[in-house]
């Protein structure tokens, strides 16, 4: 009797611990499905919310305020030179690429002659990478202030003092809106009230980004990327090295038998009815 | 017959090692230095979308429909982690999806490299198109690798001290 009494307290003993042990497990279970919809959750929440505010925080790529006398389907590019000149140049600059700098310092002269003479019209697309590379904001404010002398009407002058004047490319001094604002003295004309609130206020700042843009989807990805009627000729054009010399010599070759363009705005065609041919975003070869 | 005891020994002393209170001091510092590594990272890609998106299409590996929302979403699956990590709530599934995204970039490293792509990886903020000269794809790897090797001890032992998990779990 005692014998199997004993028994029976130690099979009751043994049920109530399994039972205890089986719940111990399911609450340990639900636990660990609680705390993995928690983690799923929050990494979805996160990935949702950062597309949203990333795409409202995004500028547009077509830009809402472009400077006057841009051409293309999205206003992106500055053009200078007669509009119905029978080549074009076309152009991508930073303002801090260095090689950019020395592409301008050299061939400036002879690019504004042959601006001058008819000869070509010159689309630049002012694109502003070497921030996100090497960090400030001198591509993006000098873009802005660039555009801001496009549409006061002195963009080449204004190009030209700013390579003339380029830093080093790990110096952010175009960063600073007051050194913008001082080259811009050597511009006799730019350095207006307006000019000063359009580079303060990164006026084109929408703008700068939308060119950007446009050249992060084009197939090139270096700067200074120059095409002469599209066809590449920075730092050569097939075999044939670029240099003043040569760079006169093609676009004569290609303008052989063709009208030059009216002469005498001085390198401004702020026309924004422009007709030079332009698609914003070149195709890939 | 004492060669036995000591192996006994050694392996208890592993044992202890891998899974004392040591070695989940061990996984806290782990697991806060894989969190500043994302929240680094992610930090980094959050202030401008179109360079982030541009970082994503430079691998030339998605369709320009995915570059956007990749380039957006991912710094902030990161900060995610990060907060997860900091936190130490469900250590061992974070450590597992960080695992994955480090394959994942490794991955996309390794063909750009491979392809003769000259990019930088974009891994913590610009990323991009750059000169030949400037590639750094061994040291990218190398990297990432480490950040590996420290989500992958925490999927091991994602036991770690002062984490909501241990809370959870007394």
């Amino acid at each position: 009797m005692s014998e199997k009494n004993r028994e029976g307290k130690r099979n009751a003993r043994d049920k109530m611990r399994e039972a205890r042990a089986a719940e111990e497990a399911k609450a340990r279970r639900t636990k660990k499905l609680a705390v993995g919809g928690v983690v799923v959750a929050v990494i979805a929440a996160a990935v949702v919310v950062g597309v949203v505010v990333q795409n409202q925080r995004s500028k547009p790529e077509t830009p809402t305020a472009a400077p006057a006398g841009t051409i293309g389907d999205k206003n992106l590019v500055i053009p200078v030179g007669a509009a119905d000149a029978p080549s074009t140049l076309t152009v991508y600059e930073d303002p801090r690429c260095p090689a950019c700098g020395s592409f301008e310092r050299s061939f400036s002269p002879t690019v504004d002659q042959l601006e001058d003479a008819g000869k070509i019209v010159v689309n630049y697309h002012i694109v502003s990478f070497i921030d996100r590379s090497l960090g400030g904001s001198g591509s993006k404010y000098g873009a802005n202030a660039l555009g801001c002398a496009q549409d006061a009407g002195h963009f080449r002058d204004y190009h030209d003092v700013l390579y003339r004047n380029q830093p080093e490319e790990t110096e952010d001094s175009f960063g600073n809106k007051q050194t913008l604002i001082d080259l811009a003295k050597q511009v006799p004309g730019l350095d207006t009230p307006e000019f000063r609130s359009c580079v303060n206020d990164n006026k084109f700042g929408g703008w700068v980004s939308a060119v950007q843009q446009d050249f992060d989807k084009s197939s090139y990805k270096s700067t200074p990327t120059v095409l002469l009627n599209g066809e590449p000729v920075y730092p050569k054009k097939g075999d044939e090295q670029i240099s003043p010399e040569n760079l006169v010599k093609w676009v004569d070759a290609a303008n052989q038998g063709k009208q030059l363009g009216s002469t005498g705005s001085h390198g401004q065609s702020p026309a924004p009815t422009s007709t030079a041919g332009e698609s914003n975003n070149p195709p890939s070869p | 017959m004492a060669s036995q005891q000591a192996d006994r020994g050694r392996v208890g002393g592993l044992r202890r090692a891998v899974d004392g209170a040591a070695a989940e001091w061990f996984g806290l510092a782990v697991r806060l230095g894989l969190a500043v590594v994302w929240g680094w990272a992610g930090l980094a890609k959050v202030s401008d979308p179109a360079e982030a998106a541009q970082a994503v299409r430079a691998y030339e590996i998605l369709p320009e429909s995915l570059v956007k929302p990749v380039g957006w979403g991912l710094p902030f699956l990161e900060l995610a982690l990060a907060l997860l990590l900091v936190l130490g709530l469900g250590t061992r599934i974070v450590a597992v999806v960080s695992a994955v995204l480090l394959l994942v970039f490794i991955a996309g490293i390794s063909s750009a490299w491979a392809r003769g792509i000259s990019i930088d990886c974009g891994c913590f903020g610009g990323g991009g198109a750059v000169d030949e000269s400037q590639t750094k794809y061994l040291q990218e790897i190398l990297r990432d690798t480490g950040f590996l090797l420290l989500s992958a001890w925490l999927v091991y032992r994602p036991r770690t001290k002062l984490s909501l998990d241990a809370w959870l779990a007394a």
